[in-house]
């Protein structure tokens, strides 16, 4: 009993050495577990819509059009040979903007944007993001929604 | 009473042989499961409570402070009354569900349309979802303004907050399994909320999606939010909770409730031990508080057989029957099936979230995160901000008129954010007046 008693003093042995490796082993194993569990929970491929897609020919959309794609949840706007892609996609909260003649309105919080998507009425913190609009080699527009431009970005058909 | 855990066989004790044993079967049976009879005594009631399973939470003798109908107002035992009929009728509403985006919706139609007793099942599910984040809430104000949250409940106070939070939680992942209007929006805002955390927000939205908005995915996530995850941490921390109310020295009191007749203090007797100098104590002396004593002299306790028993029983059967009451007149909304390009306008969160979504329209960051956030953190920490002793156990102490000032206005606040939301806000979320 004695003996044991003497190496229970702190500092003093190998055991308390040994305590604390047993214990930081312990909990980095833990540690290394719950990091696991987050990137299992993580999702590497997803199944919702892609971020780069076709939405037809520059013809589909005549000078002057303001069509709001609501599957994509995107707005095409086309003046004279220049066309954009404007996210409808509130940056408030989330919800689908409307298209109205003075610019887009949010149903949720009451955001309002001007025609080019600069933020003038309600709590939306940004406004609404342009996506960089290409030709595809079949002639179609391809938009993709991983690269925003800056606003006013028009593309030259 | 050294004895408590020893049964003494009854005085009839059958002598072997096959006839006795058959005539003898159904008590056997009976004593075997049921280590003793209803209780005709004070030992009988202390050994009944001991021995049973489901009644050894009980202490055996409770202050008759912890009685007093209009100082609990039952909200504790409301609140497990109303999770117990939660879980009960989710269960049964998950032989019928998917967690399907192409079938949830129409699951909700058979419910009503063709599952027995399917519609009353889910209007009580729903009132009483929407029941425990109210009467836990009031739960929470009268732990607050009794002053209850004090040394040394504070650990208690702070896991009562997560339970808060657990509710609330449960509740929203609850929303989205409908999948009708009301789901879709009210995840799509709930979710876009998180992502304006700190740091962490975006990561944060994305996990709990699945994908870079609500779908399939976020449908499966909050199914097992709901029906899993919540549920089990609730459970969990509503068993520390009770166990902490007897190891915290029982429910608050105010002083005098420890008070002799005679107006003196109760005296804990001390055995002086041996001649070592060593003490020894009786086995009840260990049991901390003034409350348990060893001895003959009076106290302010009552055993808790049938005392608390019936005193829990009626309110947990008052709960059931309202609940009961009100989803036999009142059927449970269900809105469109979700149509994700156009949003209601306006678009509305159950009404426990319209004071958060009204916040959230002046500025989503501080409204949906920075305040919500300085106000749970705020919460947590008030037993230990607040240390003085006094007033605890009495409503509206006056010697707590600062604190329960403070607190009153943070909760009318809430409620008046509450109302604004759910009768104030129009189309676009403009002002309106609903008179």
């Amino acid at each position: 009993m004695s003996e044991n008693h003497h190496h229970d003093k702190p500092g003093n042995s190998r055991r308390s050495i040994l305590s604390w490796f047993t214990g930081a082993a312990l909990a980095g194993s833990a540690a290394i577990s719950a990091l696991a569990n987050l990137v299992f929970l993580k999702p590497r491929a997803t199944y919702g819509q892609p971020s780069r897609y076709s939405i037809g020919k520059p013809d589909d959309f005549p000078s002057g059009t303001r069509i709001s794609l609501d599957s994509r949840r995107v707005c095409v706007v086309r003046e004279g040979q220049k066309l954009a892609v404007i996210s409808t996609i509130c940056t408030h909260l989330g919800c689908t903007v409307g298209v109205s003649d003075t610019g887009f309105a949010c149903p949720c919080h009451g955001s309002r944007y001007d025609q080019d998507g600069n933020v003038v009425g309600g709590p939306a913190p940004k406004s609404l993001a342009w996506y960089k609009v290409s030709l595809a080699p079949n002639g179609d527009l391809e938009v993709d929604t991983n690269l925003p431009v800056d606003q006013g970005t028009y593309y030259n058909l | 009473m050294s004895d408590l855990q020893v049964q003494d066989p009854p005085a009839s004790a059958p002598k072997g042989g096959l006839v006795t044993a058959l005539t003898a079967f159904p008590r056997n049976v009976w004593d075997s499961i049921f280590r003793h009879p209803l209780p005709d005594s004070d030992l009988g009631a202390s050994q009944t409570s001991f021995s049973n399973f489901f009644l050894h939470i009980h202490p055996v003798k409770v202050h008759r402070n912890t009685l007093r109908p209009l100082y609990t107002m039952g909200l504790g035992v409301m609140s497990f009354a109303i999770f117990l009929l939660l879980t009960i009728t989710g269960i049964l509403l998950m032989f019928y569900y998917v967690p399907s985006t192409t079938q949830a919706y129409d699951r909700m139609l058979d419910l009503r349309g063709s599952v027995a007793f399917g519609t009353v099942l889910r209007n009580l599910h729903r009132w009483s979802a929407h029941a425990m984040v109210a009467v836990v809430f009031l739960h929470m104000c009268r732990v607050f303004l009794t002053g209850s949250y004090k040394r040394p409940r504070e650990f208690n106070w702070v896991i009562g907050c997560v339970l808060l939070l657990l509710t609330l939680f449960a509740s929203f992942t609850g929303y989205l399994l409908p999948w009708d209007q009301l789901a879709f929006w009210a995840i799509t805002v709930g979710t876009s909320i998180a992502g304006y955390a700190p740091l962490v927000g975006k990561k944060i939205q994305f996990l709990l999606l699945g994908d870079q908005a609500v779908g399939q995915e976020a449908l499966l996530r909050f199914y097992v939010l709901h029906v899993v995850v919540l549920p089990a941490l609730i459970t969990l921390l509503v068993a520390i909770h009770f166990w902490r109310i007897r190891k915290d020295g029982g429910l608050s009191r105010p002083a005098e409730a420890d008070l002799q007749p005679d107006g003196k203090p109760l005296q804990v007797q001390i055995v002086q031990g041996n001649a070592s100098g060593k003490q020894t104590f009786g086995l009840m002396g260990f049991v901390r508080g003034p409350f348990t004593k060893v001895g003959n002299t009076p106290d302010n306790s009552v055993y808790a057989w049938p005392n608390l028993l019936m005193a829990e029983l009626f309110v947990f059967v008052v709960t059931v029957a309202a609940l009961l009451l009100v989803s036999l007149f009142f059927n449970a909304p269900l809105e469109e099936p979700v149509n994700v390009l156009h949003p209601p306008n306006p678009a509305k969160a159950p009404w426990y979230f319209l004071g958060l979504q009204e916040l959230v329209s002046y500025s989503a960051f501080w409204g949906g995160v920075g305040v919500p956030g300085i106000e749970v953190a705020l919460l947590m920490l008030v037993p230990f901000i607040d240390r003085k002793v006094s007033g605890v156990g009495k409503w509206f102490a006056k010697e707590r008129f600062l604190a329960n000032t403070l607190f009153v206005t943070f909760a009318l606040l809430n409620v008046i954010f509450i109302i604004i939301g759910t009768f104030f806000r129009g189309p676009n979320w403009a002002f309106v007046s609903p008179f």
